[in-house]
């Protein structure tokens, strides 16, 4: 997983990016702005995870065309019918708008694909630490909890192995299932009887004793200050200008793209143009050595 | 306490119906966004009164045992596809009572979307999972002596009728042009193969693992005075 330039921007930044790329790719069906989207997301996709990217856009192929085919056959109201199925008529309108709805779906799971990325578990917790603190600090103990008990899990699994008990690969699933409970019981002991002495720990160091203050690495810098009113600018152009609306059933009526077109691309490439930035610049201060 | 009873009674009777109110007026399609929307706002009051509430240490760091385990507990069990999360979530809220059990639920599953990815149906499996593990606490917290077959037949009826359901509907919201009755009952239909492996799972999970995990938990409260955690924090 590589870093870009976006991704060392502020929390609240990135949060508000994918707000505004998720939200408007749930919302709008127009398909010129759902294939701006899916340029965007999958570009910026593929900048984030570099070759690897490709399986999650390969794997979603089969999804979309899934999405597309079979929701005609649910939706019957369209004019241009091509062939009947089951005594369904299956219509070209019906097709059309189910090709949208999947590459809506794929848009939004692109997307989230970055979010993944980019808003990283500690830049949720910067970001809503000193909101909801109690569920902040459940959130990250569980997150440092859970590779902790999988590496107990494995010592216990281990130790089993060594005087004869546990399942290997071909035992039966009955025995994976009683050697899988044996192992929970065990970690279950071991980490509930520690769960105590930290608890009894955080109280000694006076948890809860008064507001909790949190490990910020993150500044608001000037750059945030103008990509978020940037982002502010376009959403509401998007959202002001119009020009979104598209009809399928019965018959196809798609706005004809106007200047919001453009603030929605314009949108979607801040982070790409942010790398390609930091790349430019980086360019040509070595070329100066 | 009573801060968190105004807020609920707001966020149910004013936020919700003009979410969808707001949601049916727009052009576009709203569906997702919409009733995504109505999911998060039902979970809000828990957060709230969690948050007001100030859980203690102790609580805090029990709870997210409890949490890590049910993710932990995936790859423990060496049986592909067999997941025990529900069952662990089911018993949380048993031992602990229905809010703790909706907590577990959620966090547990959007801490597991960290490492796997978080995805348009991460709300839902919020509110799908909180609700097993609510559930669960609301119908067992109070009684003194569990049966494992009762808590097993309870956890794949759960599963199967309004967990699996919830998790079947974001995706009739993500995926449905129209949504006629025939569309969401093959979506049901489709995903029922999959809630039905979930359910056994969960069931299996608590007939074998139910009443050890529970003693566990007993023997913790008594052994640490953990007795009052209930008390403690009404």
């Amino acid at each position: 997983m590589r870093s870009d330039a976006f991704s060392k921007c502020h929390p609240l930044t990135n949060f508000l990016f994918f707000l505004g790329a998720i939200g408007f790719s749930a919302v709008i069906r127009h398909p010129l702005y759902l294939l701006v989207g899916f340029l965007g997301a999958a570009g910026y996709y593929l900048l984030l995870s570099g070759k690897k990217g490709w399986k999650l856009i390969l794997g979603l192929i089969p999804v979309f065309l899934l999405v597309a085919g079979v929701n005609p056959l649910f939706n019957t109201y369209g004019q241009t019918v091509l062939f009947t199925v089951f005594g369904k008529p299956y219509s070209l309108e019906a097709l059309c708008y189910g090709m949208v709805i999947g590459g809506m779906l794929v848009v939004m799971m692109l997307w989230f694909g970055c979010y993944s990325i980019v808003l990283t578990s500690d830049k949720f917790v910067c970001l809503f630490g000193s909101l909801i603190p109690a569920l902040s600090m459940l959130l990250v103990m569980v997150l440092r909890l859970i590779p902790s008990l999988m590496k107990k899990a494995r010592q216990i699994s281990d130790a089993r192995k060594t005087i004869g008990k546990g399942a290997g690969a071909q035992s039966s699933n009955g025995e994976k299932l009683r050697d899988g409970i044996h192992i929970l019981s065990a970690l279950t002991d071991w980490s509930l009887e520690g769960s105590i002495v930290t608890a009894d720990s955080m109280r000694a160091r006076g948890y809860g004793a008064a507001k909790r203050s949190s490990f910020q690495i993150y500044r608001m810098t000037l750059r945030d200050g103008i990509l978020i009113g940037l982002m502010a600018v376009l959403a509401a152009c998007v959202l002001l200008i119009g020009g979104t609306q598209a009809e399928y059933t019965p018959s196809l009526s798609i706005a004809s793209p106007t200047l919001a077109l453009a603030a929605y691309a314009a949108f979607l490439m801040i982070p790409p143009v942010l790398s390609a930035k930091e790349a430019i610049a980086w360019h040509i201060s070595i070329s100066g050595i | 306490m009573k801060k968190t009873t105004v807020c609920n009674l707001v966020l149910i009777f004013l936020l919700i119906p003009g979410t969808l109110y707001l949601g049916s007026r727009m052009t576009g399609r709203w569906y997702y966004a919409t009733s995504t929307l109505m999911i998060m706002e039902t979970m809000l009051p828990f957060f709230l009164a969690f948050e007001t509430r100030k859980p203690q240490a102790r609580e805090l760091v029990t709870l997210a045992v409890m949490c890590a385990l049910a993710v932990a507990s995936r790859v423990v069990v060496m049986i592909p596809g067999f997941k025990p999360i529900t069952g662990i979530i089911m018993i949380t809220g048993i031992a602990f009572g229905p809010e703790a059990g909706f907590m577990a639920g959620a966090i547990s599953v959007f801490a597991s979307n960290f490492f796997f990815s978080q995805g348009p149906w991460t709300p839902w499996q919020m509110m799908a999972y909180g609700f097993g593990g609510f559930a669960a606490g609301l119908v067992f917290h109070r009684r003194k002596h569990q049966n494992p077959i009762v808590l097993a037949v309870f956890g794949f009826l759960t599963i199967l009728l309004a967990v699996g359901p919830l998790l079947d509907t974001c995706t009739v919201f993500t995926t449905g042009s129209k949504i006629t009755r025939k569309f969401v009952l093959a979506v049901y239909a489709a995903g029922f193969p999959y809630n039905l492996n979930h359910a056994i799972a969960c069931a299996l999970t608590m007939l074998l693992f139910g009443k050890p995990l529970l003693s566990k938990l007993d023997r913790l409260k008594t052994k640490y005075g953990m007795m009052d955690v209930r008390e403690e924090n009404p």
